[in-house]
């Protein structure tokens, strides 16, 4: 009896074992219905169709080209505001935030940092196109593509001038945070850039309270400071200054001729309008000044590189295995508190504390070398500025800064010359 | 009709005051809401708890079940209403503030065409010169902070030492200088030891067969060894390496000196009565309860046992029955402080403990192993990480030369470790990728190249070398829970398990010889010897097949299920069912039963023999069986 | 227009145009690198139920709230137990839906009977917040049938996941957007599936 009874439960063991799944033997196989009961399907709802993707690349660049022809050919500011409040709509709200120019940055370094790292297409069309535009017409897509900008741009109401010091410093921060957002991302640690948009909340009506907060007090200081996070904190916009630094063609506060009438110049919530200046009265100082603080670079570029290394350890606890080891290290009697999720994981995961540290070492090394990277990138950044602050180039007419002008056009409206004068001028000519 | 600009401006103006009125006071009771929702998580309420652990005390109260219930709905509507609330509170506030936005932007169209900034003087130079001295001072401060901030900074990984935590408790006051034994001809049926020049080392060998040929080289060994210089360790805890003969005199492991189920005792009893107390020579309860199988060297007797309340290790004299000494396995680091769940049929103190006739090593289901020296003297503990296993862990200890094995095949994978006997160092640790979960303890063999550790587990039989933990082969063959241990006689090793397969594996080259399905074991090992298999299933079923080619020989049907191992001794086959019957019978290919006595109460415990006399652990009571 | 002018205009064209290059040049580099890993499919997040540990983490860090990780139910792996680890709280006091047996804190599990003594264990993932109470119960006494999965038309696919951030297993792993779920069942353990 007992046989047969093994027998039977054998064989309905080897057949239900039959299906592919079955490669693992089960604590309680699935049972025989004799009701004809039919197992429900496991529902998998399908991500946004891929398609989709391709359409964001193609909305993209749509709207770069609207923009740049309305900054350099239409000159409209108004056409310029409006198209920002629909990439405000489609990229902010509708896409939530989500895939985002700025946050490619990231995608891309690490698929160059990490060979095993899947670089999807669309995230390399939103790092690339954007740049390359920028190269030919100026920051068009600070201007009316960028949900960022744009939710900023909305609630500049009473824009007051930074001095210029201020903008210089706090200028600096941009490219700290690229250097680290990168540093992040190589040694895998974190996508600070992405976890520290102060907008992606407001654009997805839900994040932590503190992000919240950040958004909101970003607004409220963008009230009176005009785009506070494209001047002072976008890293994107560090790599977009250097293209339209040195773009084909640029948005130009005139569409011909300067007439001197000066109605522009408080008209830039940026900054980013250079006055004329006459020329210098004492140029042989001005060389010394600038060969001067041209011999310093290295000086700067060594210690920023010494600073940046020095700083490995506590910029490495971001690192979750570092911060994994130096709390067991610290706190031996950590292995015991069955609270501790992170701890009992580890415990669990058979893992030896050998390994968690050499790992940690590891990753350790990667943040000292890319300390010296950093700050030497720093020093270096820090040096250039003093060297272009220390040049003198005589200009005589209003002219945008190509480095920080973010093309929105408000300077477009105030300058008395219009495109028809343009005409006029010419046919007089 | 014509509104003047001077109204619409006005009317503009009171628009915004209102919407950021409004969108102010959302904010606040948004605030309010997330404080209120992040104070209290609503569903960890601290009330429903109580009231659940209430009602534990008394299940039949049903007017505490409705009072739960209704606290329950409460809560859970509670929280959702609270989420609709943040949410459409977002809503109302995004609404808010639009309002606010446009119309402050129509007021300020209103005003005049262009608005301005509020200009700042200007002067080129100046300003240039006011920002490079800020930007100096600016990059001059971000390197004295990171400079500072970096000397300040203290790395805590630099004070790390290998293996610090450990073994931060017991360590002995010295430690001893790494073994360093060659095993000279392995495999061939002699035995001959290389000795350290520092510490008297003895080299323990497997063996498969007798030891009546080994006997002779043995003693010329142990002549030889005499003449070495010797040195004590000073702490007293003695790491010489136990030959296979000393262990084959005594019953060191779970399943014998060899760890696959041979004794090499005779004169074993074979007709005993619990009841009535024939050839019973003691009986004894332990204090606390325990499925592990008894243990012997020289005169005195391991067991543990174990509860909620404490996990001890008890010696006794196994010629008397009186405990000699019990310690207790507490204060270990990294020991949980409530100890995990296992279930009925398995414990907390299901393994076996291992001696090597210096050192006794006891594991609990708590991860906590623990050396004793044979006094009773803690040398060494630690806890390996509390095991996720639904039953209990189950693995029992065994030593290699001076290595304590560990299988740690968890629910959250498996690893197996080599700790250095005498100082708990360990030796080498190896993550078993690949396996799940399984019950199985290790077994030592020689497979005539070379030692090998083989570990049974879901799905893989990986074979090891116990000196470095090298993987030497894996055979895919097991499914399932695994309890049975390998089986191994004659280059072959026998993993089984119920649902899975019988699967004969050639130790040399990892290949399977034949596999068999129709008797399997669910917890009882195979027993291989003299060219048989015999296989003992949970739904009692003894099975004896040709060890070479599978071929079944015979099949005997028993009243209860077998939980315990088969045991050879003097010829004989002893296995204890679940009842506490022992069937002994003859390997041979024909079933013959020599006697089935009872022990008159259940045991799943695998039987230990000494000097004539067997040693039976039942469910209460542990036993001495003699003429 | 003087010609020490028109020289200096020149020489600043050049330089730009120089600059222009080499950035554009850079510009193309980058790409060409990042090309070598392009793929055009997109990426999604999953989390391997094999490595999850149920700490309950998915519950609290996703972006969105309620979290998008929800309990799944693999149907083909379960027993249908009467007495479910996954349902039911440890020492329930009977084998009942009433609350104070259930498991669930938002009773997002409904068990429907099925015929004697099976139950089906279905998942209404409007109420579950991905606590992961049931998993752990299902994994220690059960087959393992519930599990946590990110579910897509929830998920937003953030660039860096933040419940990845913080999952002590690092369970989470991108996967592309054509085979998007790990559902215990459709692969094994170990299995390549990145």
């Amino acid at each position: 009896m007992t046989k047969l009874k093994h027998f039977l439960i054998t064989l309905s063991l080897f057949l239900i074992n039959l299906p592919l799944w079955a490669q693992a033997q089960q604590r309680f196989p699935k049972p025989e219905f004799e009701t004809g009961y039919v197992q429900p399907p496991t529902t998998t709802p399908d991500p946004r169709a891929l398609f989709l993707e391709y359409l964001d690349v193609f909305v993209l660049i749509a709207a770069l080209a609207i923009v740049s022809w309305l900054a350099l050919k239409k000159r409209s500011r108004s056409g310029i505001f409006w198209m920002s409040v629909f990439s405000l709509l489609y990229f902010g709200f509708y896409r939530e935030g989500c895939i985002c120019s700025i946050g490619a940055i990231q995608n891309v370094a690490l698929a160059i940092a990490d060979p095993t790292y899947v670089l999807p297409l669309s995230a390399l069309l939103f790092f690339i196109i954007p740049l390359a535009v920028a190269l030919f017409f100026g920051r068009t897509f600070c201007a009316g593509v960028c949900p960022l900008g744009a939710i900023q741009d909305l609630v500049a109401f009473r824009p007051i001038e930074l001095p210029k010091w201020l903008q210089k410093v706090l200028g600096l921060i941009p490219y700290l945070y690229l250097a680290l957002a990168i540093l992040y991302v190589v040694t895998k640690s974190d996508f600070i850039i992405c976890r520290y948009d102060p907008f992606v909340g407001i654009f997805r009506f839900d994040a932590e309270f503190q992000m919240l907060l950040l958004g909101g007090l970003f607004l409220l200081v963008g009230v009176f400071v005009a785009r506070p996070y494209c001047r002072f904190f976008c890293p994107y916009g560090v790599l977009l200054g250097w293209m339209s630094t040195f773009s084909k063609k640029h948005l130009t506060i005139t569409p011909s001729a300067c007439i001197q009438c000066k109605l522009c110049a408080n008209s830039c919530p940026f900054g980013a309008i250079e006055e004329p200046t006459p020329a210098g009265s004492n140029r042989k100082q001005d060389v010394k000044r600038f060969m001067v603080y041209l011999l310093f670079i290295p000086l700067w570029i060594g210690l920023g590189g010494l600073s940046g290394s020095m700083l490995h350890v506590p910029l490495s606890k971001m690192n979750k295995t570092v911060y994994l080891a130096n709390e067991l290290v610290e706190n031996p009697e950590l292995i015991n508190d069955q609270e501790h999720i992170d701890v009992v994981t580890f415990m669990q995961s058979g893992k030896s504390m050998d390994e968690l540290v050499i790992e940690a070492k590891q990753i350790q090394s990667q943040f000292y070398w890319g300390g010296w990277i950093m700050g030497a990138f720093m020093g270096l950044v820090i040096g250039l500025t003093l060297v272009k602050l220390s040049s003198h180039r005589s200009r005589q007419d209003y002219e945008t800064d190509k480095t920080n002008c973010l093309s929105c056009g408000r300077c477009m409206d105030y300058c008395p010359v219009k495109v028809n004068d343009k005409m006029l001028i010419m046919s007089k000519k | 009709m014509t509104i003047p600009t001077k109204d619409k401006i006005n009317i503009a103006k009171t628009i915004a005051w209102i919407a950021s009125g409004f969108s102010i006071i959302i904010c606040v009771m948004l605030i309010a809401n997330y404080l209120q929702f992040k104070s209290v998580d609503p569903l960890e309420s601290d009330a429903l708890n109580t009231l659940v652990e209430r009602l534990h005390d008394t299940p039949r109260d049903e007017a505490l079940k409705e009072d739960i219930r209704a606290l329950d709905l409460l809560i859970r509507k509670a929280y959702f209403t609270s989420q609709w609330q943040i949410r459409i509170g977002a809503y109302l506030l995004v609404f808010g503030i639009i309002i606010f936005i446009l119309a402050i932007r129509y007021q300020n169209s209103l005003k005049s065409k262009l608005d301005e900034l509020e200009g700042i003087e200007k002067n080129p130079f100046l300003d240039k010169q006011l920002a490079r001295k800020w930007v100096v001072y600016v990059g001059a401060g971000l390197v004295v902070l990171a400079l500072l901030s970096g000397f300040l900074s203290y790395n805590a990984l630099d004070t790390y030492e290998p293996e610090l935590i450990a073994d931060s408790a017991v360590t002995p006051e010295t430690t001893q200088p790494d073994q360093e034994v060659v095993v000279n001809e392995p495999g061939t049926e002699s035995a001959e030891a290389q000795t350290a020049p520092i510490v008297e080392n003895e080299v323990r060998e497997q063996q498969e067969s007798t030891t009546t040929e080994t006997s002779q080289s043995e003693t010329k060994t142990e002549q030889e060894q005499k003449t070495q210089p010797v040195e004590k360790p000073l702490s007293g805890t003695a790491s010489k390496i136990v030959s296979q003969e000393e262990l084959n005199k005594n019953y060191p492991f779970f399943r014998g000196a060899l760890t696959n189920g041979i004794a090499f005792q005779t004169n074993i009893p074979e007709t005993w009565d619990g009841a009535n107390g024939e050839n019973i020579l003691w009986k004894i309860k332990p204090p606390k309860h325990g499925y592990n199988s008894p243990i012997i060297w020289g005169d005195k007797l391991f067991i543990t046992g174990a509860d909620e309340e404490a996990r001890q290790v008890y010696c006794y004299n196994k010629n008397t029955g009186d405990l000699i000494w019990q310690v207790n396995a507490d204060n270990i680091p990294g020991s949980p402080a409530t100890m995990p769940q296992t279930t009925d049929d398995t414990g907390l103190a299901a393994p076996s403990v291992a001696t090597n006739g210096q050192a006794v090593f006891a594991i609990f289901g708590s991860g906590d192993l623990i050396s004793l020296d044979m006094d009773g003297k803690r040398l060494w503990a630690k806890n390996l990480g509390v095991p996720d296993n639904h039953y209990g862990h189950s693995s029992s200890l065994i030593i290699y030369k001076d290595k304590l094995i560990v299988q740690y095949d968890t629910n959250k994978g498996g690893k197996v470790f080599a700790f250095n006997t005498s100082t708990g160092e360990k030796a080498w640790e190896k993550v078993r990728t690949g396996v799940r979960i399984s019950w199985a303890s290790p077994v030592l063999i020689d497979s005539g190249e070379g030692a090998q550790l083989i570990l049974s587990a879901e799905p893989l039989v990986i074979s090891y070398n116990p000196d470095t933990g090298e993987k030497l082969w894996e055979v895919d063959c097991m499914m399932g829970e695994v309890g049975p241990s390998v089986g191994y006689a004659d280059g072959i090793a026998y993993a089984a398990n119920e649902y899975a397969t019988l699967a004969a594996i050639d130790v040399k080259t990892g290949e399977t010889i034949w596999e068999e399905s129709e008797y399997l074991p669910e917890v009882s090992s195979p027993l291989a010897a003299d060219g048989l298999l015999i296989i003992a299933t949970s739904y009692g079923v003894i099975a004896c097949y040709d060890a070479k080619d599978g071929t079944k020989y015979w099949e005997q049907e028993c009243d209860d299920g077998f939980y315990g191992s088969p045991m050879l001794a003097d010829g004989k086959v002893y296995i204890i069912d679940m009842s506490g019957k022992t069937h002994i019978f003859k390997l041979a290919k024909e079933y013959q039963l020599v006697a089935e006595p009872e022990l008159g109460e259940k045991a799943a415990c695998t039987p230990a023999f000494s000097d004539g006399k067997i040693y039976l652990r039942g469910f209460e009571n542990l036993y001495c069986i003699g003429k | 227009m003087s010609n020490k002018e028109k020289n200096k205009s020149n020489r600043r064209e050049f330089i730009q145009k120089g600059m222009r290059l080499s950035l554009g040049l850079s510009i193309a580099g980058v790409a060409g690198i990042s090309a070598l890993r392009v793929n055009a499919d997109d990426y999604v997040w999953q989390l391997d139920p094999f490595k999850c540990v149920s700490c309950g983490r998915c519950a609290d860090h996703c972006v969105v709230s309620p979290s998008a990780v929800k309990c799944v139910h693999a149907y083909a792996l379960c027993g249908y137990c009467d007495l479910c680890g996954g349902y039911l709280k440890p020492n329930a006091n009977e084998l009942s839906t009433a609350a104070e047996n259930q498991l669930c804190p938002t009773a997002a599990i409904k068990r429907k009977f099925v015929e004697e003594p099976y139950f089906e264990y279905e998942i209404i993932e409007d109420l579950c917040f991905g606590c992961a109470k049931c998993v752990a119960g299902c994994t220690a006494f059960g087959n393992g049938s519930l599990h946590l999965q990110v579910r897509h038309n929830l998920c937003v696919n953030c660039n860096e996941c933040s419940i990845a951030r913080v999952c002590p297993a690092d369970a989470f792993e991108r996967v592309p957007a054509s085979q998007p779920y790990l559902i215990k069942g459709d692969f094994t353990a170990g299995d390549d599936h990145a």
